[in-house]
């Protein structure tokens, strides 16, 4: 273990680099401009009511109500759907860390004949339309008598974004260099220590960006939710937002508002991960 | 582990051993690789719950009526779920092909979509009804809505009319009332357009509101000349081409021709039609009568809003409208709770309940009693009704589920000028010679 | 900022100072070679991979090659089958409306792989930058992604109104920028290039957080290095950045490339494949197939020849791109 810190990385610089500039931060604030209109559209929409929408859906919400998000509230059970979206959430990423990682380190490190096929195999995953395996999956799941449950669904996105974790992780794992790794077991670890104690923290920013993405995937998806959950009492959060949606008859201010409320968890833990990433990776930077 | 994993790759629909075997063995590696911890979060399946899957647009009255049931039926408990058409169609197909049908699911009258009563019944997935009291009270030229080969698969609480839902205000800011015949139509239109009042509102950007001016003008154009059209086309005596579906899209053409809708129908939504209708920049816009709830709660005047049939011909005694058996109910042949399925239909179908179910989607009762209330839009409707000239939606008795997908993208090509009213009805009845 | 360097000793479960994913070997910019060969000690045992591999084939590998018997009947998607051999691949060669498909997908992935990873480059750059603004800067760019992809095309149906006084038209108008208001979604040969521009909006900041990983894997020290050897700018994007981003250009392209291959929420969302047919993809004719029509055979069928072709452009694809990383 000793090895690994004399590494060849030298003292991170204690100074802060240079800021970047006020011309760039106009830039990137021009550009956030253009980014955030539909973001205001939304937010407008979700404070209008069904007359206001019609009236003129994109004007500034005048006076701006606040009863859709009551009203998403209660309607859509959004309590309970967070409570049902988180459990899922988090357990799913927690077993794709896992999962991916390790397998993934296998992978990057056995990149020639039989690792090399196992990973265009885990690819294939990413490439298979969802709907060749809908109906079997279906019926696999309700054999185990796993519909209308947590783990059915855990079981579900975990599977299913394993080849997309299995490859953001190999990409990165393999330009890492691999002599901490070897050092430490020339000192004695064991494979699982060196994984544990040397490369996973090393792989942190991509663990964020792994995190941030199946989060996105999971917390939006709304149709196997509905084809596993739907009336079970544990339906998640888009399947609440989603019964707001008719042919004939909708409440878009409704379902906006739903949206919103839907969507703030994630960009917090966005939010939260990114400075938890910086501050974890960046010495000289300010974070 | 081994043999479970010998028995997974048999690529055969499950079994009942297999399903056991899964249960009970609980070898899969699946979940071997779970926390232990998960299965503490297990519950049943929710078989033991009578499961119901709708449309968005039956919440309401699903909602309302089961409320109902459940005062003097406490006993089974039931589960609900509502998603949008497209997503619920795709959803009970799969459940219903995965051997997990719900006890009551959403179901369309006639034939003509993938969640048809007739597709449905042919493939043997729905109960007969007819048992049921409120069947007998079916009148006979809605059978093909309701029946396939003698049996009743289909509850649906009444019909949903087609016609203009206008702005009564912006009709007498140029001064003009409800017409009645077509050329009364041009009339008003142009004197709207001349007071910069848009005429008639179209979304046809939304794929079904494309169809709706030709479902406004076929009854006329066809069924009121050729009233066994159908029967025709079936045999292969009639064809879309060459019919009055030609004269019913010449005029569709003619409205746009003219400049009575709004510009870039096809970029326009159905939303931004409601609104167009509802602000009075436009004054009428031909629908179902479903979305008057709609229209009504985007404007703050709601009894501003009316609604009168679409005149197609120019005899205003004789004048045609479409009406077509809205969405409804059926219940899974393969039902885990038959009996309670089958007696919340029953309760359904007691004539206060079809007339609740009835408002609650603006639609006119199946049948009515001295208790039934109809939408006063609908008024004018119903002498027409009665008088037997009303044709169910034409896409409810097409063979397949290709006709009306063809229909919405020949009308935006229409409106496009990517195509002529031949072309348009070439590629209808290519798409009607399809297999289903 | 702590800045020691000694992460070896604490555990992934303390966050402490970490030396980050820095593929430093003294400062040489090109990553770790693969061409050593180590002594099979130092490889990760099966165990590894094992878990990972059991969930994968139940889960997908299972299910699908399940799914492919479908390919070879006429099933409805609901009721009795039977098998007609190859006749639904046989359908497919004159199907008009899926070959003309082809051609508008391929279109759309072209677009979107370019203009998102373009984009999500320019702002990963960006934000990573030493600005005040950036944490949020990268929350606002991010925030379409967070979205459900069907959302957020009944949202930009508000955007896209053709109206001259509504949304993005209006603000054309309001811009001075009359001459440029379009029918953004009614105008046939428009409505692709609308949706490719809702899903770059929605999209480049996904782009941008897989660049940003990156981006943080290079050590600050080689560009302070760079800049005290003179190095401008651009010469340090060139030989110290770009080179590094290898992994994530690679993961970037390739998922863009799949997702534009597979593209159908938005699009089904969006336009339904119109006005007409001229915005359907694969992905649309495809699931119209199975669920529209009750073809779930045939679509079955359509859906093979599809993964088949996304497999064959991502092969080599990563062939490419790998080889790429080596020599970068």
């Amino acid at each position: 273990m000793s090895t690994t810190a004399t590494t060849p990385r030298s003292t991170a610089p204690k100074r802060r680099p240079r800021y970047g500039g006020y011309g760039l931060e106009l830039v990137m604030a021009a550009v956030a401009v253009v980014f955030l209109f539909p973001v205001y559209a939304l937010v407008t929409l979700a404070m209008k009511d069904p007359a206001q929408i019609a009236d003129s859906p994109l004007s500034p919400p005048a006076p701006p109500t606040f009863a859709n998000f009551g009203n998403a509230w209660s309607s859509a059970s959004l309590g309970p759907a967070l409570l049902n979206s988180t459990i899922i959430t988090v357990i799913s990423l927690l077993l794709l860390i896992v999962l991916g990682s390790t397998g993934a380190y296998y992978l990057a490190r056995r990149a020639r004949g039989l690792g090399y096929g196992l990973y265009i195999l885990f690819l294939l995953g990413i490439v298979l339309p969802f709907q060749l395996g809908m109906i079997p999956l279906y019926k696999l799941v309700d054999d185990l008598g796993w519909l209308g449950t947590y783990h059915g669904m855990v079981l579900f996105y975990t599977g299913i974004q394993l080849p997309f974790t299995v490859f953001l992780y190999t990409g990165f794992i393999r330009a890492l260099p691999q002599d901490y790794a070897q050092a430490a077991l020339i000192d004695g670890c064991d494979h699982r220590q060196a994984f544990t104690r040397i490369v996973f923290p090393l792989l942190r920013p991509i663990t964020g960006t792994v995190i941030i993405l199946n989060a996105v995937f999971i917390w939006n998806d709304f149709f196997t939710p509905l084809l596993y959950l739907g009336g079970s009492g544990k339906e998640t959060v888009p399947v609440g937002v989603f019964s707001f949606v008719g042919q004939y008859v909708s409440d878009y201010g409704l379902v906006f508002a739903g949206l919103a409320l839907a969507a703030l968890p994630i960009l917090v833990v966005f939010l939260l991960l990114q400075r938890y990433v910086i501050k974890g990776f960046a010495g000289g930077l300010k974070g | 582990m081994t043999t479970g994993s010998r028995s997974l790759s048999e690529p055969v629909p499950g079994t009942v051993s297999r399903r056991g075997f899964l249960r009970a063995g609980g070898g899969v590696a699946a979940l071997a690789a779970l926390p232990p911890l998960l299965t503490a979060c297990s519950s049943s399946g929710g078989s033991d719950k009578v499961r119901i899957v709708g449309v968005a647009d039956q919440q309401k009255p699903i909602e309302e009526l089961l409320a109902l049931y459940r005062k003097s039926h406490p006993d089974p408990a039931f589960s609900t779920s509502f998603a949008p058409t497209d997503q619920v169609q795709t959803v009970v197909r799969t459940q219903l092909a995965g051997g997990n049908a719900p006890d009551v699911h959403v179901l369309f009258p006639g034939s003509g979509s993938a969640m048809s009563m007739v597709e449905l019944a042919k493939a043997g997935l729905l109960t007969d009804l007819g048992g049921q009291k409120w069947t007998q009270r079916i009148p006979k030229n809605f059978d093909p809505a309701y029946r396939h080969d003698g049996k009743t698969y289909l509850y649906s609480a009444g019909s949903s009319v087609i016609g203009a839902i206008y702005n009564k205000k912006a009709f007498a800011t140029a001064g003009v009332q409800p017409p009645r015949t077509w050329s009364e139509l041009l009339d008003v239109c142009a004197k709207l357009k001349a007071k910069g009042i848009v005429p008639i509102a179209l979304g046809a950007q939304t794929p079904w509101v494309t169809q709706l001016i030709s479902y406004a003008l076929v009854p006329n154009a066809v069924y009121a000349k050729t009233p066994g059209f159908d029967a025709d086309m079936a045999a292969g005596r009639a064809k879309f081409a060459g019919s009055g579906w030609a004269d019913a899209l010449g005029k569709y053409q003619e409205l746009q021709r003219k400049g009575f809708f709004n510009d870039n129908p096809n970029g326009t939504t159905y939303e931004q039609q409601t609104s167009l209708v509802a602000s009075g920049k436009a004054a009428m816009a031909v629908q179902v009568s479903a979305v008057l709830a709609n229209f009504r709660q985007a404007t703050p005047t709601p009894d501003d809003l009316g609604m009168f049939p679409f005149p197609g011909g120019d005899n205003p005694a004789e004048l045609w409208i479409p009406a077509g058996i809205v969405v409804g109910l059926g219940v899974a042949a393969h039902a885990k709770n038959p009996a309670e399925a089958k007696a919340f239909i029953e309760f359904l179908g007691q004539q206060e309940n079809i007339n609740r179910w009835a408002t609650a989607v603006s639609a006119i009762p199946f049948t009515r009693d001295a208790t039934t209330e109809i939408d006063p839009a609908l008024a004018g409707f119903l002498p027409i009704i009665d008088a037997n000239r009303a044709v169910p939606f034409m896409d409810q008795s097409w063979p397949n589920a290709e006709v009306q997908p063809a229909h919405f993208a020949a009308v935006q090509e229409l409106l496009a000028g990517k195509t002529d009213v031949a072309g348009a009805l070439g590629k209808m009845d290519q798409a009607y010679g399809k297999k289903s | 900022m702590n800045s020691l360097p000694d992460t070896a000793t604490s555990g992934p479960e303390k966050p402490g100072p970490a030396v980050g994913g820095a593929p430093a070997k003294s400062g040489a910019p090109a990553p770790a070679g693969r061409t050593r060969r180590h002594r099979d000690a130092t490889l990760p045992p099966w165990a590894f991979v094992v878990p990972a591999l059991l969930v994968y084939a139940v889960v997908v590998l299972y299910p699908s090659l399940a799914g492919v018997v479908y390919a070879f009947t006429d099933w409805s998607g609901v009721g009795d089958f039977a098998f007609v051999g190859l006749d639904n691949f046989r359908t497919l060669l004159n199907d008009d409306r899926a070959l003309e498909s082809v051609s508008n997908t391929l279109l759309l992935t072209l677009a979107v792989v370019v203009v998102q990873n373009g984009i999500g480059l320019l702002l990963a750059l960006g934000v990573n930058a030493n600005i005040r603004s950036r944490s949020l800067l990268r929350v606002i760019f991010f925030a379409p992604a967070v979205v459900s992809p069907v959302m957020v095309a009944f949202l930009w149906k508000y955007v896209y109104n053709p109206d001259n006084g509504a949304g993005l038209n209006g603000i054309l108008g309001a811009l001075g920028l009359g001459g440029l208001r379009q029918d953004w979604l009614g105008n046939p040969s428009l409505a692709l290039w609308s949706v490719a521009a809702m899903v770059v909006w929605q999209y480049a900041g996904y782009s941008m957080v897989i660049f940003l990983a990156g981006l943080q894997s290079v050590p600050a020290e080689l560009h302070e290095a760079a800049r005290i050897d003179g190095a401008g700018t651009w010469q340090r994007f060139r030989y110290v950045t770009w080179p590094l981003l290898a992994p994530a250009l690679t993961i970037n392209l390739m998922l863009s490339t799949i997702g534009g291959l597979k593209l159908f929420d938005q699009v089904y969302a969006a336009t339904n494949g119109g006005p007409g047919t001229s915005s359907e993809t694969l992905s649309t004719v495809l699931y119209k197939e199975a669920f529209v029509f009750g073809k779930f055979g045939y679509s079955t069928a359509v859906a093979l020849v599809l993964a088949l072709f996304v497999a064959a452009v991502s092969l080599v694809q990563l062939r490419y791109l790998r080889a790429r990383e080596v020599t970068a």
